[in-house]
């Protein structure tokens, strides 16, 4: 329980703050009336309605009041338009939150029937050849950065042989599940293969360990046919450090995949964001870095608590 | 692909003078770098009235071809390696310095200190690393949106610095606590040694492989890391570029030029595949358990 309260605690510090400097920033970033100004079209408004403007986003207050209109803001869900197009910003979020979500999904998805498999043959025979070869291939994989994979991709699938949309759009699955799978497929794949190859590391050699364990030998010594062993004795106890690391993920990829959404031209969250700070979009970036750093801190904090339950010695503190 | 590699030699040498105006600043470079970048790389090798629109294949000129500007692409992936790399090294070496001593003070003071340096730095993690670059990077633009930027590696390696320093902190922090613990440092203390000379004479150098092991790799992951901003359209603007902007550059004439994209892509792969060897090999010398999260 103390355990969980400190870790409650620590949750509220960050997350605190997290939204006092967003919403701190905006009003360190140098010219960032004019800037606004200028996105919304300078010569389009007159002075009342620049006010008006400026006065919505509470700049001109201290500090602690603007802080406060923030939240209260952020919590009422009263997030106000863009200022391009005058698109709701909750919509602009929503939207780009359902596709990052499902890049992150198939990604991880991808990753995982990749990786345990792979990982589980090649710990039954470390150092053989299956071993050795998919050692190498998911070093190769990991030191891929996810640009190049996506360039290397792009060029052979879509330029040369055509087979997929160079420009991914979204798609609904219910809708058009064949389009969707073309348009999800190359992000996917991008997305997936560095961690397959992270993921495969891990699994690999904590596998490893277990198979050395006296269980294992005792289980061979009754007799227990080998796949029984490997996917019903070893694997589990052996999971600990993937689902971690998966778990630790499910919050980084979902702000983490900009590089792949820009890649394929998909406007999820990430890449709204990243439009949104060269657009002076601040307030949309504002809420979205909120929303993606919640996200972020909230997986971590059920890891953690997570662990505590999986494992005692952490609660008490002696893996630190 | 590489049938003309021994060929494409000879022509840089026979006239490698001839495009230039000032035939000075030509034999100082080809004197300065007789090897590696026969040409230099913001030089076009036409003159403007020849100069392809798209770039030259790799089978009719160079190694590597030439990019959209008539550039040798050989040549730029080349001096490319200067910014690349330099922003990689510089990055990890503040890391390491700042990220070096948060650790070691919070992992040896422990209690309070480590408390708020630990906060801290999870504040840091909580937003998305990318979009935290970006947004330093973007924050040191003190122009207003329509002028035109040009950027030095400053900012870029501010943004990193910043990016690498709670994880470094993190490993060192939870290697120290392991030393602070032992016998040789209550030895120490029982001689009346003073806590800063501890944590510098006593367990920074038991520290110190782990912190090298982790430098390497990060090395890897920064460079990869300029590479995903100038992708984004965040990078350095100088005559030069880094592998980062070039692939970024040559994203939109794949279908017709694409080496000019991927030649650099392959560099930048085998470069981050060799630092990360390298980092793979130390930390089984040093059997150094990976730290999670």
């Amino acid at each position: 329980m103390r355990y969980f309260l400190r870790k409650l605690l620590q949750l509220v510090i960050v997350v605190f703050a997290v939204t006092f400097t967003v919403s701190l920033a905006l009003g360190a970033i140098p010219y960032a009336e004019e800037r606004i100004i200028a996105a919304k079209g300078s010569g389009a408004i007159n002075e009342e309605e620049k006010n008006k403007l400026l006065d919505s986003l509470n700049l001109r207050e201290p500090t602690l009041v603007q802080y406060g209109y923030f939240v209260g803001d952020l919590v009422t869900l009263d997030w106000g338009v863009t200022l391009n197009g005058n698109q709701p910003i909750s919509t602009s979020i929503s939207d780009g939150l359902g596709i990052s979500l499902r890049l992150m999904i198939y990604g991880q998805l991808v990753a995982l029937l990749i990786a345990i498999p792979a990982a589980v043959f090649a710990a039954y025979r470390s150092g053989g050849l299956f071993d050795r070869f998919s050692t190498t291939v998911s070093f190769g994989f990991i030191s891929t950065p996810n640009y190049v994979l996506a360039t290397i991709l792009g060029l052979l699938f879509t330029v040369r042989w055509k087979l997929f949309p160079a420009i991914s759009t979204d798609v609904g699955f219910f809708e058009a599940p064949w389009d969707h799978f073309r348009n999800f497929f190359l992000p996917t794949i991008v997305l997936a293969l560095p961690l397959a190859g992270a993921y495969m590391r891990l699994l690999r050699s904590d596998l490893v360990n277990t198979l050395q364990s006296d269980f294992i030998t005792t289980a061979r010594a009754k007799g227990v046919s080998t796949p029984r062993i490997l996917f019903g004795h070893a694997l589990r106890p052996s999971l600990f450090s993937l689902v971690t690391a998966a778990a630790v993920n499910v919050g980084a990829l979902v702000g983490g995949s900009v590089v792949v959404e820009t890649a394929f031209n998909l406007n999820g969250l990430g890449r709204r964001t990243v439009l949104g700070i060269f657009a002076s979009e601040f307030r949309l970036v504002q809420i979205t870095v909120v929303i993606l750093a919640l996200v972020y801190v909230i997986t971590n904090f059920l890891v953690d608590i997570l662990y505590g339950f999986l494992d005692p010695r952490v609660r008490v503190g002696r893996l630190g | 692909m590489f049938s003309a590699v021994g060929a494409s030699f000879l022509p840089y040498v026979n006239h490698s003078c001839d495009q230039f105006e000032n035939e000075n600043l030509c034999t100082t470079h080809v004197e300065t770098n007789p090897l590696l970048a026969e040409r230099p790389p913001s030089w076009a090798l036409f003159s403007e009235t020849t100069r392809p629109i798209v770039g030259d294949a790799p089978e009719r000129f160079g190694l590597f071809g030439t990019d959209t500007n008539g550039y040798d692409l050989f040549s730029r992936t080349m001096f490319g390696a200067r910014n690349s790399l330099l922003i990689g090294a510089l990055s990890i070496l503040f890391g390491i310095l700042i990220g070096g001593i948060l650790g070691l003070v919070a992992g040896y003071m422990g209690k309070r200190v480590d408390k708020v340096i630990d906060t801290i730095m999870n504040i840091f993690l909580a937003f998305p690393a990318l979009l935290l670059a970006i947004f330093i990077v973007g924050f040191f633009d003190s122009s207003t949106t329509t002028e035109a930027k040009s950027r030095s590696i400053a900012p870029i390696v501010i943004a990193l610095v910043i990016l690498s320093i709670p994880p470094i902190a993190r490993l060192v922090r939870a290697n120290t606590i392991v030393f602070a613990q032992r016998e040789f440092v209550l030895a120490a203390r029982g001689l009346g040694a003073k806590n800063g000379r501890i944590i510098v004479r006593e367990i920074l150098p038991n520290v110190m492989p782990a912190m090298v092991t982790f430098a390497i790799t990060g090395m890897a992951i920064l460079v990869v890391a300029e590479g995903a901003l100038a992708y984004l359209g965040l990078s350095v603007t100088a005559p030069t570029p880094t592998w980062g902007a070039m692939i970024f550059g040559g994203q939109t004439k794949l279908e017709t030029a694409w080496w000019i994209s991927i030649m650099p892509s392959i560099i930048l792969f085998v470069t981050v595949l060799a630092i990360n060897l390298l980092g793979d090999a130390l930390s089984e010398k040093f059997r150094i358990r990976e730290a999670i999260g």
